[in-house]
C-alpha cells in the first residue's frame, strides 16, 4: 500500500534516478574540466609578442553554448509538441509543449546571465542593445515567458492550450533569427560567429564543449521528464476533482430524488 | 479563414522583425566608410569598428586620462583619442567598437604612433567595447591570426 502512494505521489522513478545521479556526476565533471582543468584562452601577438584572449572567461563557454543549443532544442519540441496537440488535440502533447516551454525558458533565462558574466570583462559591458544576437534572444525569453503567463492566466485548460500552441509556434519564429542572426548581420554585432562551424576549437577545449553538451542534455532531459511528468499529475488531480465533484453533485441529486419521492409517498 | 488571417499575422510579424532588425544592426561603420562619410557625419556620434594597430601612447586630454592609437579596418586607418578607461582586454590585434566623433586637427603625441593616418583628422571617442574572434584554440605559445589590416583572423 505505501509503495503504491510513492509511485503515485512522485515525479522520480527508478530510471529517473539514475538518470539524476548520472547528471549530478555529469555537472560535477563538466565543472571541473571547465573550470580547472582546460587551459585559459591566451594567445600572443605576432609582432608585440604581448598576450590576447579572452583569458578565464572563456571557462563559460563550456555552460554558455550548450545551454544555447538545448535552448533551440527545449523550444523546437514545445512548437512540434504544440502542432501535434493542434492536430490531435491529446493532454499529452499539451503536456510536452507545456514542459518543454517552461524549461527552455529557464534555460534562455541561464543563455543571457552566462552571456552577460562573460560580455564584462570580454567586451567590456554587461549588455549591447545593438546587438541582434542579444536582443533577438532577449525577444525569444520574453515571448515564453508571456507563453508560461498565458498558460496561467487562462482558467479553461482547453482554450489555454489551444492559445498556448498558437502562441508557441508564432514564437519559434524568432529562433533562425536567433541562430542566424551573426551569419546575416555579419560584421553588424558584437557577437562572434559560429566557432564549431568554423571548427575553430580543439583537443581538450574541443572535448570540454562535447562534455558540455552531453551533460546538459542530460540536464534538459532530466528536468523535461519531471516536469512533464508533474503536469500529467497536476492534469490527473484537476480531472480527478472534477469527477469527485460530479460524483458528489450526483449524489446529492439522487438523496434528493429520493426525498421527493418520499415526500410524494407520505 | 482562422488559418489566413494567422498567416497575414505571422507575416506581419515577420515582416516587422526583419525591417526593425535591418534598421536597428547598422550600429557601427568601418573605417573605410567612416572616413568616406566623414562630411555627412560631420560632428554627429556615430559608432566606428576596427583593430587598434601597436603603438598605443597614454596620455591625458581635458584633464582626464585617454590612450591615442590608430584604427584600422577594410584597409583604411584613423587616429584615435579615447577618452577615459579603455576596455579590459583592449589591445593591439583585438578589434573593438569605438563611439565618438570625427575632429578636425592631429592626435596629440602623433610623433609617437607606429603607423598613424595623420590626415589632418581623429576620432575623438569615449565609449569602448571589444569585437572578440570565435578562435578557441588554445596551444602554448600560440601566436594570434592578424591579417593584413590587423584584424584577427
Amino acid at each position: 500500500m505505501t509503495e503504491t502512494m510513492e509511485t503515485t505521489d512522485t515525479t522520480g522513478s527508478r530510471g529517473s534516478r539514475l538518470l539524476g545521479v548520472v547528471t549530478l556526476l555529469g555537472l560535477a565533471t563538466l565543472l571541473l574540466f571547465a573550470f580547472a582543468l582546460t587551459e585559459p584562452d591566451v594567445r600572443l601577438h605576432p609582432t608585440t609578442g604581448q598576450e590576447i584572449g579572452q583569458f578565464d572567461a572563456v571557462r563559460l563557454l563550456y555552460l554558455h553554448v550548450p545551454l544555447a543549443v538545448f535552448t533551440y532544442v527545449a523550444f523546437v519540441l514545445c512548437a512540434v509538441a504544440s502542432a501535434g496537440y493542434l492536430v490531435k488535440r491529446t493532454a499529452w502533447f499539451d503536456t510536452m509543449a507545456y514542459a518543454a516551454a517552461e524549461v527552455g525558458t529557464v534555460f534562455c533565462g541561464l543563455v543571457l546571465v552566462t552571456g552577460s558574466i562573460w560580455g564584462r570583462p570580454v567586451w567590456n559591458t554587461w549588455w549591447e542593445w545593438g546587438d541582434v544576437r542579444l536582443m533577438t534572444t532577449l525577444v525569444l525569453f520574453l515571448m515564453f515567458t508571456g507563453y508560461l503567463a498565458l498558460r496561467r492566466a487562462t482558467v479553461d485548460p482547453r482554450a489555454s492550450a489551444r492559445r498556448g500552441a498558437v502562441v508557441a509556434l508564432v514564437a519559434v519564429l524568432d529562433l533562425p533569427i536567433v541562430n542566424r542572426s551573426v551569419e546575416w548581420w555579419e560584421n553588424r554585432t558584437l557577437h562572434q560567429k559560429s566557432t564549431l562551424g568554423e571548427l575553430k576549437i580543439q583537443d581538450l577545449t574541443l572535448f570540454t564543449l562535447m562534455l558540455g553538451f552531453l551533460v546538459l542534455g542530460l540536464v534538459l532531459a532530466w528536468l523535461l521528464l519531471h516536469r512533464f511528468r508533474v503536469g500529467w499529475l497536476e492534469r490527473e488531480d484537476a480531472g480527478h476533482g472534477v469527477a469527485t465533484a460530479i460524483a458528489e453533485r450526483r449524489a446529492d441529486i439522487d438523496e434528493g430524488d429520493v426525498d421527493a419521492a418520499v415526500g410524494e409517498g407520505a | 479563414m482562422p488559418i489566413l488571417v494567422t498567416l497575414l499575422v505571422v507575416a506581419a510579424i515577420v515582416g516587422v522583425l526583419v525591417k526593425t532588425l535591418g534598421d536597428a544592426t547598422l550600429v557601427f561603420h568601418e573605417v573605410d566608410a567612416a572616413v568616406e562619410l566623414r562630411a555627412d557625419l560631420g560632428d554627429g556620434r556615430f559608432r566606428v569598428v576596427g583593430t587598434p594597430l601597436p603603438g598605443l601612447l597614454e596620455t591625458r586630454v581635458d584633464g582626464e586620462s585617454a590612450v591615442v592609437f590608430t584604427l584600422c579596418s577594410a584597409g583604411a586607418y584613423a587616429d584615435v583619442v579615447h577618452v577615459g578607461d579603455p576596455a579590459e582586454l583592449f589591445q593591439p590585434g583585438v578589434p573593438v567598437v569605438l563611439q565618438g566623433a570625427w575632429k578636425a586637427g592631429s592626435v596629440p603625441g602623433i610623433a609617437g604612433l607606429d603607423a598613424p593616418a595623420d590626415d589632418g583628422w581623429h576620432l575623438r571617442t569615449d565609449h569602448m567595447v571589444v569585437k572578440h574572434d570565435n578562435d578557441y584554440r588554445v596551444e602554448e605559445g600560440r601566436q594570434a591570426d592578424i591579417a593584413a589590416c590587423g584584424a584577427t583572423g
